[in-house]
């Protein structure tokens, strides 16, 4: 099966160990993994904040840079969402709405790839830790994706996993509202990670770029020892 | 009260909102509660997902032949002897009910909780004539009592106050002298109140839903203060805002059910009443005159817009009750009787973007509020919507975030010029970096690192593994 | 009664037709809605079920059940009356009440306990409502009662005030077993079935399930507020 890595520009920049951890996932499972150079970002950070002009520029360029491929993967829940949107973004403009159409049918976020397209529930890693989950709320909400990440997680070997409280409570990314409304967004990421320090998890694994830096990012401003680990990472360890 | 209420400035709500230590605890408690009595009443229906179904299409409908079911029911009202008074504006409607009161002479005038008669201002006019408006809702009854206090949340208004607060808002108020026990504030009201009802010469109430085939209005309330307020007056004025009407009573049944349980977890309200034109001719209590008056107030400026499903909702506060933002600013942060998603979807269609260009703003777009709508308002795509206008046709984004974006346009557009950008990344953020983060970012990044640390560049990109990999492969 | 009048309505809703952007609506049918879960609930149960499921809800609405046999329905309420230690009662002027047992002979075993017996009269006028203000108990019979949330359903009329339900502390709903429904839904069709036969409807339907409360301070639950602060429902074993 042929697939095309769509990284993401967080992906790309500050956790490129989590898209080598998916390709070799991919590889492992059988894909051919291609990545077309010409990808940029998904824009949603445009899109959501109201400049929707620009976000079809972004939009554009990620439609063209994938034409050709057969399946699309993508190591977060939030961009998948966001190239689900194209087709809504794009309706004006004919010319650019089936080719928006078509890449929304064959993109994937990574767990629901392995889960629902290549049937994997269990991608034979072992970790031994204590470890959480972050469920993201693009994930869960926008593309529907709401139990491939925890299946596969539940079959890591002696990885033990402890349920997150207030797991369906958004950790306060939101992408510019990270900037925009810093106060609220503080608050929201200090609620999130007292949730996570009562787990008293070595880990916390999450699924999205922006989720986990946001969530990493204000754990070791608070000098907490808790590791944050994309999910791609956790499914292709082996101790 | 008009729509917006309290401070105007954005961040100085939020900042008083973040501040205020007792609300947030009162919000966090009573967010849990909530969410978990819904939780748990929709899960008992087994197939929740089809009711929402049910609820938006009922409500699509309704909206798409809203002239029509309107028509019906003010026919039905006036065969039933009620007046029917159609208000363009909050002054039309204001007047309306100014002279209803004159006419009868009303010195003192009950009122059942009613969020479209705040949104006009109603009380302040009413007021203004020398009349006596006494809010009967408890939650309505400690705001007013305590100065005008503005609510801070559609279904329980006086949420942000805490026992102790209203202990001592009635005693300074109303020489009440028992203590703080839930009991004994409810008992006291219930006492004061009781007597208002016995006098009053004009009851006054909103309208969860309207019934167009038989001009019925309901009311659904857990305290009992509506029935008092439409059994004992004897005339009776419903204001209603046009939108809140369903064809016949078997929609009613399912707006009911969607609203009760979303609002406050019960699978019916302690009353849920259904009141047909004045009392009848032989009947003992009731109103002698009924005057239903229905608002537009800018909403039809709402029909026929991207915006129209914002008119579906059914203020049963369960996006409220989901929304982070929301338990951590408080009801009041929001600046408008309309607060929480739908208060940000809502509030700049009703009062226009100027003033209330923030609001859009105040979501991460987490979404729980959409999954929390029983009608499937998809409120955070109407946020995102708001944006674009605020951005794109009124211009009222900040400058720099303007450039940004536009050089974000040019960049993501351009493979040649984003790599090359993703690839100094890791060189231009060194003076920054501290081991692998990088705790204080230098200008605009300043906002993030502010809070939180931000993890540095890697000093190899994922596409540079990649392609390295390609070649290794192949050499 | 003289029709009443409707002002500005013409412009109105001329107004909404066209940001609806078509001509008026003329007439409507009321579609077949797609889904319709309502019908669904305990539908496949026995009535013996619904019982059950009647009295299991009140005890989550703070609503005491007594169930009599026909012939013991006077004797039931007395006891309930003498409960209350009440010294005054209020009913309806219903000869469903009367049959039950709420007869003469009730009523003169009420004088013997000094209790005082008001029944709603009409030609009374709004003195009635002086009275049930002043009255402990009031009675009244229920016309639908719905399994599912412990709701008596109550069709006013000159015979049976609006204020006996409403105004005395302590409600007392008599119900016979045979008019449990399932839920609302069965009671709001009959409603429109009679609307649909042209019927005009009782101006004031109440559907009431236990005593007023409200959460209003602080969320907490206070059970009695401006309605009746206790409730009792006698059940008669009728079927």
């Amino acid at each position: 099966m042929k697939v095309s890595f769509f990284i993401t520009c967080l992906g790309d920049m500050f956790y490129p160990n989590a898209g080598k951890a998916s390709v070799q996932l991919l590889e492992k499972f059988g894909c051919t993994v291609d990545f077309p150079t010409s990808q940029t970002c998904c824009g949603q950070p445009a899109f959501n904040s109201g400049y929707h002009q620009d976000a079809k520029k972004a939009a554009k360029q990620t439609i063209t840079a994938f034409a050709d491929s057969q399946y699309v993967v993508t190591p977060s829940g939030s961009c998948a969402a966001m190239l689900h949107e194209y087709p809504q973004l794009l309706q004006d403009e004919p010319e650019w709405s089936s080719d928006a159409e078509l890449l929304t049918q064959k993109s994937y976020e990574l767990t629901q790839f392995l889960v629902e397209v290549l049937g994997v529930e269990n991608t034979g890693a072992s970790f031994k830790a204590k470890a959480t989950y972050h469920t993201s709320c693009h994930m869960i909400r926008l593309l529907g994706v709401t139990s491939a990440p925890q299946t596969l997680l539940d079959n890591v070997e002696g990885l033990e996993m402890i349920d997150l409280p207030n797991k369906h409570d958004c950790c306060g990314f939101g992408g510019t509202f990270a900037v925009k409304m810093p106060k609220i967004s503080k608050e929201m990421v200090d609620e999130k990670v007292s949730c996570i320090q009562e787990t008293e998890a070595d880990i916390l694994i999450g699924a999205d770029a922006g989720c986990l830096m946001n969530i990493g990012g204000r754990l070791t401003r608070k000098n907490d020892a808790i590791k944050v680990m994309h999910i791609a990472e956790v499914l292709n360890h082996s101790e | 009260m008009p729509l917006r209420v309290g401070e105007k400035n954005f961040e100085n709500r939020i900042h008083t909102g973040l501040e205020d230590a007792f609300m947030r605890g009162a919000v966090r408690s009573a967010q849990e509660r909530l969410r978990t009595r819904k939780q748990e009443s929709s899960e008992e229906l087994g197939d929740w997902e089809a009711w929402r179904d049910l609820g938006e299409e009922i409500r699509t409908h309704t909206l798409n032949h809203l002239d029509y079911y309107l028509e019906q029911l003010s026919d039905k009202v006036a065969e039933l002897g009620g007046h029917v008074f159609f208000a363009q504006t909050a002054e039309e409607a204001n007047d309306y009910v100014r002279k209803v009161a004159e006419e009868k002479e009303a010195q003192k005038i009950v009122k059942s909780k009613s969020m479209v008669t705040e949104e006009i201002g109603l009380n302040d006019v009413l007021e203004d004539d020398g009349r006596e408006v006494v809010e009967t809702d408890l939650g309505e009854y400690i705001l007013q009592i305590d100065d005008h206090d503005p609510p801070s949340h559609i279904v329980a208004p006086a949420l942000h106050k805490n026992r102790e607060q209203i202990r001592d808002v009635f005693r300074d108020k109303k020489g009440y002298e028992n203590s703080e026990s839930t009991e004994e504030l409810t008992r006291f009201a219930r006492e004061q109140l009781r007597q208002e009802f016995l006098e009053a010469d004009l009851g006054i109430t909103g309208c969860n839903f309207a019934v167009a085939e038989s001009g019925s209005i309901s009311l659904v309330t857990n305290e009992g203060n509506a029935r008092l307020v439409t059994a004992l007056p004897k005339t009776q004025v419903t204001v209603m805002s046009m939108e809140r009407i369903v064809p016949t009573w078997e929609e009613l049944d399912v707006l009911v059910s969607l609203l009760c349980r979303s609002a406050v977890g019960q699978k019916l309200t302690s009353y849920i009443t259904g009141l047909t034109g004045p009392k009848g001719e032989e009947d003992v209590d009731g109103p002698e005159e009924f005057h239903l008056v229905i608002v537009d107030n800018g909403r039809s400026e709402i029909l026929g817009t991207q915006f129209q499903s914002a008119l579906h909702c059914i203020r049963c506060a369960a996006c409220v009750n989901v929304c982070p933002v929301y338990r951590h600013v408080g009801g009041h942060a929001y600046g408008s009787i309309y607060n929480g998603p739908i208060g940000a979807v809502l509030t700049p269609l009703l009062d226009g973007y100027e003033d209330n260009k923030d609001l859009p703003y105040a979501s991460s777009l987490c979404a729980a509020c959409t999954e929390a709508c029983p009608v499937k308002i998809p409120l955070h795509e109407h946020l995102i919507a708001h944006r674009q206008i605020i951005t794109e046709k009124e211009n009222l984004g900040p400058l720099p975030e303007k450039w940004a974006m536009k050089m974000f346009g040019s960049g993501t557009s351009s493979p040649r010029l984003y790599r090359l950008a993703s690839k100094q990344a890791h060189r231009a953020m060194r003076p920054w970096t501290k081991g692998s983060n990088i705790p204080n970012g230098p200008g605009p990044l300043k906002a993030w690192t502010n809070i939180r640390d931000l993890p540095a560049p890697a000093s190899q990109r994922f596409r540079d593994w990649f392609a390295n990999r390609d070649r290794e492969d192949k050499s | 009664m003289p029709r009443g009048n409707i002002q500005h309505r013409e412009n109105f809703l001329n107004h909404i037709a066209e940001q609806s952007g078509r001509p008026r609506s003329q007439h409507v049918e009321r579609p077949a809605w797609k889904q319709q879960p309502q019908w669904q609930v305990f539908k496949h149960e026995s009535s013996d079920k619904w019982v059950e499921r009647f009295k299991k809800q009140c005890e989550h609405i703070h609503t005491d059940v007594i169930e009599t046999e026909t012939a013991g329905v006077g004797e039931t309420v007395a006891e309930t009356i003498g409960r209350y230690q009440a010294a005054s009662l209020m009913m309806w002027e219903d000869p469903r009440l009367e049959e039950a047992g709420l007869n003469k002979h009730f009523r003169e075993q009420m004088a013997n306990l000094g209790v005082e017996t008001h029944i709603w009269d009409k030609s009374k006028g709004r003195e009635n409502i002086n009275i049930a203000e002043q009255t402990h108990v009031g009675i009244t019979y229920s016309d639908i009662t719905l399994a599912e949330s412990g709701t008596v359903v109550l069709f006013s009329s000159a015979d049976k005030g609006r204020a006996v339900s409403l105004l005395p502390e302590t409600y007392i709903a008599i119900i016979p077993q045979s008019s449990i429904v399932p839920r609302m839904s069965q009671a709001t069709q009959q409603i429109h079935q009679r609307v649909q036969n042209g019927e005009t409807i009782p101006s004031c339907i109440n559907f009431i399930s236990g005593p007023s409360n409200s959460a209003d301070i602080e969320m907490s639950l206070v059970v009695g507020v401006h309605g009746p602060v206790k409730a009792t429902y006698i059940l008669i074993n009728d079927q």
